[in-house]
């Protein structure tokens, strides 16, 4: 498979952290927005793998060994694709 | 607590790192001090300091700084930790060596600090703890690797053990070593820029040039929030230098990130092995329950239903020995001192004030005793999240739950709490509203009235429930009302909170802390309480009235409660009460001091040996008016306790407000709004009831 095909799907198949199913593992791969930094200092950042274990209006997810609650809001600035 | 500048002459040490790393527990097992702890971020929110000696025998200077996860800071606490890294903060001289502390369990998550800490110039050592629960999570952290990528010496330790504290000191031999060169390299426009600027900066005769250039390129606050260390000129350049990296495509906050994440990920992958993957711990399995959208909400009730309940039912015992050492004290005074003016002070005056006051030290132990259970036990942060729904509707988050809580044991650390909030407007609102939380010192009157208006340990506990349940209630609603009109052009405040791994408690702390307070508690009573149940004895005793009039009436404390029975009257309350409330704006306990002095003052009665708080309550219930009817209906006694939830009678606290908003008008505010809401509430009430046929 070409760079450029998987890339292509890399990206299709990229949502934002609120829409991530529970229970599954992800990858982040950008962050948009204007709490990007705070996010990535807290743990967020591009390549880190997330597990989202709770949904709601506050998510839940495990983080490097860490649970980190988080907002709606925050999560809709951090992209990620199923791994 | 060292004041800055007090170990000038010390070689100065810093411990740094995430919230709830684990650096107050570290700095305690260094230094043998015992600074408060608790499993959930943002416990410590100043510098503070203590000496040390090493096993060479030289004396350091141990800084204790607030947790930041970043040196760009989100909230208050995180700047003091960047301005002293820095050396920013007048009178004090950055470090000369940082203890970067670095959760093994998470460490990737960490270096990003860790490089920001090695890239101000000062020299690092990293203290790898809890490296059990690393290897428990399946990571292995190979650390003589770690320390050859980041150059620098890095020690397996945990606090709470002891383990590697004294590897830990022998690092800290003289002379310190050099500092770390920068590990991360940016694109050469960004590298120029650096350059550029820390010429510009040194020649400005700014010290630490290097640090700041690279700090001011890689944080746009930093470029334009007021440095007393920066001259404008310093600020102007760094931002004519970022436009200069923006114009060819390369800001220098991003890249400056990017470069740093790179090299975190070279290091990450030279020095970690994971094991696979990472099995459900025991935390994520309560988890399921304690942060279940139902049964997080039953849990909570009930763990705070148990708190109170506790207190009420296992009080008893105690309280029965102190009520016994007092009357036996008052029934020996009596006994030993001849009839007069001497005997009535010590009798009526100091033993049955201050005893009236200490008697309720069982309570207070329990309720510290929960509160440092719960503080070690990790389940605040689980609360907060769970609040976090409930905060929104108040214009807050779960942040603001955290002080908040705090505040039930006492307001100030509370209020001090409130700096770990990144928002300004959700921290001024958190701190406007968090005197309503029931503070430990409205403990002895809730106890000593509660049992007026009903019996039963169950019923005891619902009211006492309610009275707490009523002040955060209002307090919400009020932050809702004082968010729409408190301006400030800021996005919604979002909630942002790292949920520590369940710990069993450091039982040996948490009973050092308690026996701390209640020491506390006794001083207040043996110093500031003894005070005013003095004064107020001498203004309840004399002048002395001529034979067959009343004492009390004829008092100067008579005729304070007589000047200010026109505006309590309303209230349900006489003028006793009256004076009562007024001298508890010293300390609000005082009010049952004051209680029993005016009660015992008044009564020709020989003394005899009831217990201390069963005399008053007996006195406040059988006390008649002129017509027979009770003085002190159950009215009277709710609209005092609602008087209680709502005023604000702690001169301490609004000089904390005033400190913490840098402003006498949200200190003198909160005073008087709060004063002003607890008559209205406590009329209401009173007034309300009599209306309703009560």
């Amino acid at each position: 498979m070409s760079v450029g095909l998987t890339e292509a799907l890399e990206r299709d198949s990229a949502l934002n952290l609120d829409q991530a199913a529970v229970g599954c593992n992800f990858q982040v791969t950008s962050l948009k927005g204007p709490a990007c930094r705070q996010l990535r200092e807290i743990g967020f950042c591009e390549e880190m793998r997330v597990r989202k274990i709770a949904d709601g209006r506050t998510l839940l997810c495990a983080v490097c060994g860490t649970r980190l609650a988080l907002s709606r809001t925050l999560a809709k600035q951090v992209r990620v694709t199923p791994v | 607590m060292s004041e800055s500048g007090e170990h000038t002459l010390l070689p100065k040490v810093a411990l740094v790192g995430h919230p709830n790393v684990g650096k107050t527990t570290l700095f305690n097992a260094l230094t043998g001090e015992n600074r408060r702890v608790g499993n959930y971020p943002g416990v410590t929110v100043e510098r503070s300091s203590a000496t040390l000696r090493t096993p060479h025998g030289h004396e350091l200077e141990l800084l204790d700084l607030p947790g930041a996860y970043s040196l760009s800071p989100n909230s208050p606490d995180e700047t003091v930790t960047r301005d002293v890294l820095l050396g920013d903060l007048p009178d004090e001289p950055a470090p000369d060596l940082v203890i970067c502390v670095v959760d093994a369990a998470s460490l990737e998550r960490h270096l990003y600090f860790v490089l920001q800490v090695i890239d101000t110039g000062i020299p690092v050592v990293i203290a790898l703890n809890q490296v059990d629960r690393a290897e428990d999570k399946g990571l292995r952290i190979n650390r003589q690797v770690l320390a050859d990528e980041l150059e620098v010496p890095v020690i397996a330790c945990q606090g709470t053990t002891g383990r590697g504290i004294i590897q830990l000191k022998q690092t800290l031999r003289f002379p310190f070593p050099p500092p770390t060169p920068r590990h991360w390299k940016g694109p050469g426009a960004v590298e120029k820029a650096i350059e550029k600027l820390r010429k510009k900066l040194a020649e400005a005769g700014i010290e630490r040039a290097q640090a700041h250039a690279i700090h001011l390129l890689a944080d746009t606050g930093y470029r334009v929030e007021a440095q007393s260390h920066l001259t404008p000129e310093a600020q102007v350049a760094a931002r004519e230098m970022a436009s200069e990296c923006i114009a060819k495509d390369h800001p220098p906050e991003d890249e400056i990130t990017e470069a740093r994440f790179l090299c975190i990920r070279r290091t990450i992958s030279a020095s970690v092995i994971e094991k696979g993957s990472e099995a459900e711990s025991l935390s994520d399995k309560i988890d399921r329950y304690a942060l279940h959208p139902f049964w997080g909400w039953v849990i909570f009730g009930a763990v705070m239903f148990a708190a109170f309940w506790s207190i009420f039912r296992f009080a008893g015992i105690p309280m029965d020995l102190i009520e016994k050492g007092f009357g036996a004290m008052a029934s020996g005074v009596s006994s030993l001192l001849p009839e007069g003016d001497l005997r009535d002070l010590i009798s009526k005056g100091v033993i049955e004030g201050v005893g009236s006051v200490v008697i309720f030290l069982p309570q207070i132990v329990l309720l510290f005793l929960f509160i440092g259970l719960l503080e070690g036990s990790g389940y605040m942060a689980r609360a907060a999240f769970l609040m976090d729904k409930v905060m929104s509707r108040a214009g807050l988050t779960g942040k603001s739950f955290l002080p908040l809580l705090s505040g039930f044991a006492c307001a100030i650390p509370g209020v001090m709490a409130a700096r770990t909030i990144n928002s300004p407007k959700e921290r001024l609102l958190t701190i406007l509203i968090l005197p309503w939380m029931s503070c430990s010192a409205r403990l002895p009157v809730y106890f000593l009235l509660i049992p007026l208006l009903v019996v039963g340990s169950l019923a005891q506990t619902m009211v006492m429930f309610l009275m707490y349940a009523l002040g955060t209630g209002t307090a919400l609603l009020a932050a809702w009302i004082l968010g729409k009109r408190i301006e400030r052009s800021e996005p919604t405040p979002q909630f942002l909170l790292e949920l520590p791994p369940y710990r069993l408690p450091d039982f040996g702390y948490v009973l050092r802390h308690v026996l701390g307070r209640a020491l506390s508690f006794l001083k207040k009573a043996g110093t500031v309480i003894l005070g005013i149940v003095i004064i107020l004895w001498a203004l309840s005793s004399y002048p002395k009235a001529p034979e067959g009039e009343d004492q009390l009436a004829h008092s100067v404390m008579g005729r304070i409660g007589q000047a200010i029975e026109p505006v309590v009257e309303p209230l349900g309350w006489d003028g006793r009460m009256g004076g009562a409330m007024l001298t508890s704006f010293a300390a609000r306990e005082v009010f049952n001091g004051s209680m029993a002095v005016t009660f015992a003052v008044d009564e020709d009665a020989e003394e005899d040996d009831d217990a201390v708080r069963d005399k008053i309550r007996e006195r406040i219930s059988t006390a008649k008016k002129e017509d027979g009817s009770p003085r002190y209906p159950p009215l009277t006694i709710l609209s005092l306790l609602i008087f209680y939830i709502y005023a604000l009678q702690c001169l301490p606290t609004t000089i904390v407000v005033k400190n913490e908003t840098r402003s006498w008008r949200w200190a003198l505010g909160q005073l008087a709004g709060m004063s002003a809401f607890a008559y209205v509430a406590a009329l209401a009430v009173y007034q309300g009831g009599k209306l309703m046929g009560f």
